[in-house]
């Protein structure tokens, strides 16, 4: 069995993007929060997402048009660029079958469906572009990242809603551990829609104003948009070509709740499953775990079963881990939010930082757990979970360990 | 990691009949789903005519399910009634499904009645359909699978996609059961999706390797089958049917809408599936195509089976499903899969509904054809360049 590093971090985010503006604003606890600039929302009750401004597809896109795809697809080529450059593999000498791309989204390309019913709504339903159709299927992601880099190896998307980065990373660490490919672009990448913003509020989860996950007052999620990409790479294989390497994947565990479309189960039943699992694919125990990336959106319902979870699991210990939630500065960036906190994570075990919870004003009396409030903190965190929950009561959790050296 | 992966049970729900004992006797009378749609003004096409899921799912709880959910439902539950394993499936089963456009219909849906009632009027039950994976959300509710549930998306490869990481994941430890499969709904955007792009045989007939071959016929439906490691199998008495050995996928990276002639990744697909399996090429006894009636994705796949079994193709016979299935996305690799494991049991290949003449010296036929071994290769192949291969084995203690 193979070992799995990352090799390569690419991120493009609301406060942020490429791996070191990304992680200056986290650990200075910088939001991305902001008034919806996307859409007109008017009509709605609330008014703030976590957008990306400032991205221009074609700063990154060489082979590929930016026009020829979605947003999604840009996003997650533009993360997928930033973690290449970043991992200095050469592919121009690599066996491109040997590299595969993984990448989970929630709503693959959802503004095929906004122009689509946009048409239709103004009478012109027949001009809607016949392109829009095979775009939309999310495939077309992974099939982008792939056509633009030129990877010939394994290509999948992981539509699994808001654990989908962590199962694509899942994916990806299964193909190089068992030896079928070399390495693997592994994320995940969502847009901003208002097909998710309408529904999350008529739900009643958006947060007026900002994101405080744990607070004792906290008032929802903020839907954002973004993509993470990783470099994953066998341990040998990087070793031998020299790279430099952030964090070694341990293991995953996945799990269902069986409860619910949109609620999580309330004693945190597939969450700690989720965990156990991964631990025992890691072969490490809760002893070993010194911090936590948390789903973390910030609804009263997410947040009391995590933390409920995370007590019910690690007992005594659970006040000595830290947990936070980068979700409180990224907002809830959907297909993207693990794979972001997943680059988060590789870089706190590579730089010995964590990045905090921020808006944390007043703590949630039922709980007593450190949930790293509005500072940073240096505690060299040795090995890592980072925890996505879904819609359908999916549950994914994914193992770090920071990486010593040596190869066996 | 160790131990063989097996299938114990089936279900399926599919143009041409529902229940996999039914599928059976479809396939071997040489039936074809295609026909002039209930839903569609006509358009010819291979639907679940009449589909009304009551009849497995009974009324309680269908509401919310949309009818990609519904086709899912009633296909892992009859996989899971096969297997005695519907009251509740555990904290050891879950799913793995394959499936292209999602719940694209239900997302479509919730964003018109959001632009023309106003965002405050949409309903919030619906919401959750939004999701492209909510038809395998959906299915672990109803029947209770607290193990892994994912769902894999790449284009016409996605079902095999699905089985292979189901194989993988038993493998791992990470499930004890899983159903795995795939689900893809017709609906009015992946019909339209289907004219606009220039896909569908105007002739409304799909002739795989056909000289006069002119285009597909859009399908749907779910086939799932019940996976799981060959000890689990015995440890509660069930008979496996299959083995799923090794599989291959390979992107060839030429956008959405390229068939290549050099057929590169799809002939590496194969062979990476029999590398994997540890067979070499002659151990093959059939071929499941993934020929659909596309003029450039017919040529492709002849050429990669050229490139892999040589002469050895003017001999070894071919089923093209897609003949009397269509292109059913997501879920066309499932139903690929589940024929080749009916092949290899009956030791006979089903006949290929209504090919015609048919060109690159494919054994394809109207009539069935005798399957000698052990093996059987089925194909996956898609315009977005997602190409893959799965190898099965006919189960021997």
């Amino acid at each position: 069995m193979k070992r799995v590093v990352v090799t390569g971090i690419g991120v493009i985010s609301p406060i942020g993007s490429g791996k070191a503006q990304f992680w200056e604003a986290l650990l200075e606890g910088k939001s991305g929060i902001r008034p919806v600039a996307s859409f007109d929302t008017s009509a709605f009750p609330v008014h703030i997402g976590a957008e990306v401004l400032d991205f221009q597809a074609e700063r990154y896109l060489r082979r590929l048009a930016p026009a020829s795809m979605g947003r999604a697809s840009q996003l997650a080529t533009a993360a997928a660029r930033l973690a290449l450059d970043d991992s200095g593999l050469d592919l121009a000498h690599a066996d491109r079958r040997a590299v595969g791309t993984s990448i989970g989204t929630t709503s693959g390309e959802p503004q095929f469906v906004e122009l689509y019913n946009d048409l239709r709504k103004a009478g012109n339903v027949e001009q809607a572009p016949a392109e829009i159709f095979p775009r939309y299927s999310c495939s077309s992601i992974s099939v982008h990242v792939a056509t633009e880099f030129d990877l010939r190896g394994p290509c999948l998307t992981i539509p699994t809603a808001c654990a989908a980065g962590n199962h694509a990373i899942g994916q990806g660490f299964d193909l190089i551990r068992t030896g079928r490919v070399e390495a693997v672009l592994a994320g995940g990448a969502d847009s901003f829609s208002r097909i998710p913003y309408m529904g999350f509020a008529r739900l009643g989860a958006i947060a007026p104003q900002r994101c405080q996950p744990f607070d004792r007052n906290r008032k929802g999620m903020v839907p954002g948009e973004g993509a993470g990409m990783i470099l994953l790479e066998s341990l040998d294989r990087a070793v031998a070509r020299g790279a430099r390497i952030y964090a070694e994947v341990l293991g995953y565990g996945l799990s269902c709740d069986s409860h619910h479309m949109t609620a999580s189960h309330p004693e945190g039943d597939g969450a700690i499953r989720a965990m156990q699992a991964a631990l025992k694919d890691s072969g490490v125990g809760i002893e070993d775990i010194d911090y936590i990336s948390a789903h973390g959106t910030g609804t009263p319902t997410n947040d009391r079963v995590e933390s409920t979870a995370m007590c019910r699991l690690f007992g005594e210990r659970a006040r000595h881990v830290p947990m936070s939630s980068i979700k409180s500065m990224v907002g809830h960036t959907m297909g993207a939010a693990s794979a972001i906190e997943a680059a988060a994570c590789t870089l706190a075990l590579d730089t010995g930082w964590i990045p905090p919870t921020i808006n944390h004003e007043e703590s949630d009396p039922d709980f007593d757990l450190d949930y790293v409030p509005n500072q940073s903190r240096q505690t060299r965190p040795q090995v890592v979970l980072n925890n996505a929950y879904a819609f359908g009561g999916n549950n994914a959790s994914v193992c770090f360990r920071r990486y010593e050296g040596g190869v066996v | 990691m160790a131990g063989r992966v097996v299938v114990t049970g089936a279900g399926v729900i599919s143009p041409i009949a529902a229940g996999y004992e039914e599928f059976e006797q479809a396939l071997y009378r040489g039936e074809s789903g295609s026909k002039p749609s209930d839903r569609f003004q006509g358009a010819t096409v291979a639907e679940v005519s009449g589909f009304e899921a009551q009849r497995w799912l009974g009324n309680k709880g269908i509401r919310v399910l949309d009818r990609g959910a519904r086709m899912l439902c009633v296909a892992a539950q009859m996989a899971l009634a096969n297997q005695g394993l519907a009251e509740d499936g555990g904290p050891e089963v879950g799913m793995v499904c394959g499936t292209m456009f999602g719940s694209v219909h239900s997302i479509v849906s919730f964003d018109w009645s959001g632009l023309t009632e106003g965002p405050s009027y949409v309903n919030p039950m619906e919401f959750p359909n939004t999701v492209i994976n909510s038809a395998s959300g959906q299915a672990a509710i109803r029947y209770h699978l607290r193990g892994m549930n994912s769902s894999i998306c790449s284009g016409f490869a996605s079902s095999l996609y699905a089985l292979h990481y189901a194989a993988e994941c038993l493998r791992f430890g990470r499930a004890r059961v899983l159903l795995a499969g795939g689900a893809e709904e017709l609906c009015d955007e992946s019909l339209q999706g289907f004219l606009r792009t220039g896909m569908m045989s105007p002739s409304g007939c799909a002739r795989p390797f056909g000289a006069d071959r002119d285009g597909t016929v859009p399908g749907e439906g779910s086939a799932m089958w019940v996976v799981e490691s060959e000890e689990s199998a015995a440890g509660r008495g069930a008979a496996p049917w299959l083995e799923i050995c090794g599989f291959g996928a390979r992107q060839e990276a030429q956008g959405l809408q390229h068939y290549s002639p050099r057929a590169e990744a799809a002939g590496d697909a194969i062979h990476m599936a029999l590398a994997a399996s540890s067979i070499a090429p002659e151990q093959v006894a059939c071929v499941v195509a993934s020929a659909g009636g596309s003029r450039e994705g017919d040529a492709m796949e002849a050429a990669a089976l050229r490139s892999v079994f040589g002469s050895r193709m003017d001999t070894l016979p071919v089923f093209a499903p897609k003949a009397a299935l269509g292109e059913a996305l997501g879920a066309s690799g499932a139903f690929a899969a589940m024929a080749a494991g009916l092949a290899l049991r009956r030791g006979s290949l089903p006949p290929t509904a209504g090919c015609g003449p048919v060109e690159y010296g494919m054994r394809v036929s109207p009539e069935p054809q005798p399957v000698e071994g052990e093996f059987a290769l089925v194909n996956a192949f898609g315009c977005d360049g997602n190409c893959a291969a799965l190898v099965l084995r006919l189960w021997k203690n």
